[in-house]
């Protein structure tokens, strides 16, 4: 089940907060296909935001196709976006923390690491398409 | 609102049935010495119209002999005004003072029909302990209604159908006096201010002339008794029906004594009589259904212009 | 039935000499999370009174779900209505506070009072309650007659920040499940941010800004450059607030277009100094000619 976390001063508006926040657990696995989204109710209850925020966020997920929307019994994932990879995501996320603690010893705070992921990650993208 | 009425009020319901049944305890206990005193006296056979010699005394001393807790039940008189200061003014100066009203008034109930609710409800309680205390009070000074008649004040305003009627009265009053003045101290005392006034005028004015006042003329050296009628005025007049004054009363007296002539017999000699004026025992019901009309007529218009006031009531 | 939850008409509410409310004309459509800011003394309980029927308009009408609280006072039994300080009867327990909603509404919801009430012991008087725990029981009583629209007057004074979470929690939950729209006045927009869809700003017994939040946040913006003589700004169809210091210039402005002025560096604005720049006195409305037009509202 997902859990939503809001961030105020983020800049972006809570209802696309919600819809990445549900496309990075589908990312990650956390959700699969055919699992239910937790209800408008029980998100409000939790974050107090406005209900039409959270139908505004479900209604963009349904329109980009990963959820679908059954009347009277909820919002159900029904497409994914981790294609698979979920698989190799733990020898991954070895190999990165790893990566990481090499970068912290060699001195590179918060900020720098961000940084040079960021950039990496940018040519990295560039480099394949191109 | 039945539910809403006793929950809030319950505490003011049951110390009205508590008084009252304090009240029955007293009458029940101190009945037993006066039925003791008044068949040892075999004072029945005293009762008017019989008339036998000696019985004036008997009389007099049986009186007597109670009159402290006769003087005492008529503070009774006072119940009634209890029930406006301290059921009637609350009920919607609380309200106001604390605010409540903006919870109780935003339910499903509409003001009118929850303060007709609740008066009507709190009306019910009153009349039935009331009559309940009217009806031992009746019952306890029995022998001396029998004795002394009961349509003089003494009597008249802690019997019978009028104590209902002044409860009711006095509850009115005070719910009027909670809308208008909206602050419970104030309200409290604007109820007993306004119920006592009302009944003094009603009593010092009014209830003489409900029915025409019968009169009589008695001889005017004659002292006795007129038992169980109210007595509204007895003066001295002269032959040509003038009234006399203390002053002209005293100057013959003093004459004839001067004179050295019985001073009773001289007031008789020069023509001079009492004119009484009187609301005889026989018009007591009569009288306790007037005025019981009067102030439960009173109550209910109170009532109904508080009903149509509190639409108009801001908050 | 299609009536707006609530419609004001050149309502205005004088007390002794001093006008309350004054003109105040607006709509609030169905479903919306009204935020009715302002400050102290702005008229936003009066206004909340009114629509609740606690209070007769001095000029004007106003209508809730289309009847007037005033003379059809059984449209009360649809109108959830917490007032300032959520009174309550501090000697009734928590389950006799619920009892007397159940009956006197004749639409009650026991499984919603349950659930808002799971926190609290029955048992508990309401005078022992903290500030916090009594909102909260006065808001499920309010959303147990399933209300079709709630009027909240400052509910969140006297809260602390938790407990103000607490309750905002609450009240989504029950909006969520009764579709209710809602009025929130509030003096502290912070508050109120987090889930209103609209605003409608009260200032001196005058309504100064109504709307969308996220269509007012659109056509505004800040502008901030050096300081000169104002002509007309390409993108800009009224200036709101004008602030100077020593050699800088900083205007909040309506905008109608996309504002490609170079000397002024454009920034988005945040909602309360929006607010705050309608406040301002300075920006008091003309006295108008009866035949003007009501505010619309924007969405």
């Amino acid at each position: 089940m997902i859990e939503f976390h809001l961030d105020p001063r983020s800049g972006v508006a809570t209802y696309l907060q919600i819809v990445q926040q549900v496309k990075e657990a589908l990312r990650l696995g956390t959700i699969e296909v055919g699992d239910q989204l937790p209800t408008v109710r029980e998100v409000v209850a939790d974050l107090a935001i406005n209900p039409n925020t959270v139908a505004k966020a479900y209604r963009e997920l349904e329109r980009e196709g990963l959820v679908v929307a059954r009347q009277g019994r909820g919002t159900f994932v029904s497409n994914t976006l981790a294609r698979g990879t979920i698989r190799h995501h733990d020898a991954l996320r070895e190999s990165l923390e790893r990566w990481l603690d090499a970068a912290q010893n060699a001195g590179l705070d918060e900020e720098s690491i961000r940084a040079l992921i960021s950039s990496t990650l940018r040519e990295t993208l560039a480099r394949r398409v191109a | 609102m039945a539910w809403v009425t006793w929950r809030q009020h319950r505490s003011q319901v049951i110390a009205m049935g508590a008084l009252v049944a304090t009240l029955a305890a007293a009458i029940v206990g101190t009945d037993l010495p006066i039925r003791a005193a008044y068949h040892r006296d075999t004072l029945s056979e005293c009762l008017p119209p019989t008339s036998r010699a000696g019985c004036d005394i008997i009389v007099r001393h049986f009186l007597g002999q109670f009159d402290g807790w006769v003087t005492a039940l008529r503070g009774l008189a006072v119940l009634p005004a209890l029930v406006g200061i301290f059921i009637g003014a609350p009920l919607l100066a609380r309200e106001l003072e604390h605010g409540t009203h903006r919870f109780a008034w935003t339910q499903g109930v509409t003001r009118r029909r929850w303060l007709l609710s609740k008066t009507t409800l709190l009306a019910i309680a009153t009349v039935a302990t009331s009559a309940l205390a009217s009806a031992l009070v009746m019952w306890w000074r029995s022998p001396f209604d029998t004795l002394d008649g009961r349509i003089s004040p003494s009597g008249f305003d802690i019997e019978g159908v009028v104590v209902p009627a002044y409860a009711l009265f006095a509850l009115a009053v005070g719910v009027l006096a909670g809308l208008l003045f909206r602050r419970t101290v104030p309200a409290m005392t604007a109820t007993l201010i306004v119920f006592v006034s009302t009944r003094l005028v009603v009593l010092a004015f009014l209830r003489p002339h409900f029915l025409a006042p019968l009169h009589r003329t008695a001889v005017a050296s004659d002292t006795g008794r007129q038992a169980g009628d109210w007595i509204l005025s007895d003066t001295l007049v002269d032959a040509a029906g003038r009234p006399i004054t203390a002053g002209r009363e005293d100057l013959a007296v003093l004459h004839a004594q001067q004179a050295g002539i019985d001073p009773h017999s001289y007031l008789v000699s020069v023509g001079w009589k009492r004119a009484i004026s009187y609301q005889p025992a026989g018009r007591f019901w009569e009288f306790q259904l007037i005025e019981a009309g009067l102030f439960t007529a009173l109550a209910v218009a109170i009532v109904l212009l508080a009903i149509w006031l509190i639409r108009r009531t801001p908050s | 039935m299609n009536a707006p939850p609530l419609d004001a008409r050149a309502l205005g509410k004088r007390f002794r000499r001093e006008w309350a409310l004054r003109d105040c004309t607006l709509t609030i459509p169905k479903g919306a999370i009204v935020g009715l800011a302002g400050p102290n003394s702005a008229g936003k309980s009066t206004l909340l009174a009114l629509a609740a029927g606690l209070l007769a308009p001095s000029e004007g009408s106003v209508a809730v779900l289309g009847r007037d609280p005033l003379r059809e006072p059984s449209v009360l039994a649809e109108v959830g209505y917490v007032a300032q300080g959520a009174p309550l009867y501090r000697g009734f327990s928590v389950g006799e506070t619920i009892e007397l909603g159940r009956r006197t509404n004749s639409r009650w919801d026991d499984e919603l009072v349950a659930h808002a009430c799971s926190g609290a012991s029955l048992a508990t008087k309401v005078g022992a309650l903290s500030a916090g725990e009594r909102a909260l029981l006065a808001l499920a009583l309010a959303l147990g007659k399933r209300p079709r629209i709630l009027l909240l007057d400052e509910p969140f004074a006297g809260l602390d920040p938790l407990a103000g979470r607490e309750f905002l929690k609450l009240l989504m939950d029950g909006v969520a499940e009764t579709s209710a729209t809602v009025v929130i006045a509030s003096h502290v927009i912070a508050d109120i941010e987090r889930v209103c869809d609209h605003i409608v700003l009260l200032a001196g017994g005058a309504v100064r800004l109504t709307g969308n939040v996220e269509e007012l946040l659109e056509s505004h913006r800040i502008l901030m450059g050096p300081r000169r003589p104002l002509g007309p700004i390409r993108g800009v169809s009224e200036i709101v607030r004008e602030r100077y210091s020593g050699r800088q210039a900083t205007l909040l402005v309506k905008s109608d277009d996309v504002i490609r002025d170079p000397s002024w560096t454009v920034e988005h604005v945040a909602l309360e100094e929006l607010l705050l720049a309608y406040m301002a006195p300075e920006r008091l409305p003309t006295p108008r000619p009866a035949e003007r037009a009501a505010l619309r509202w924007h969405g």
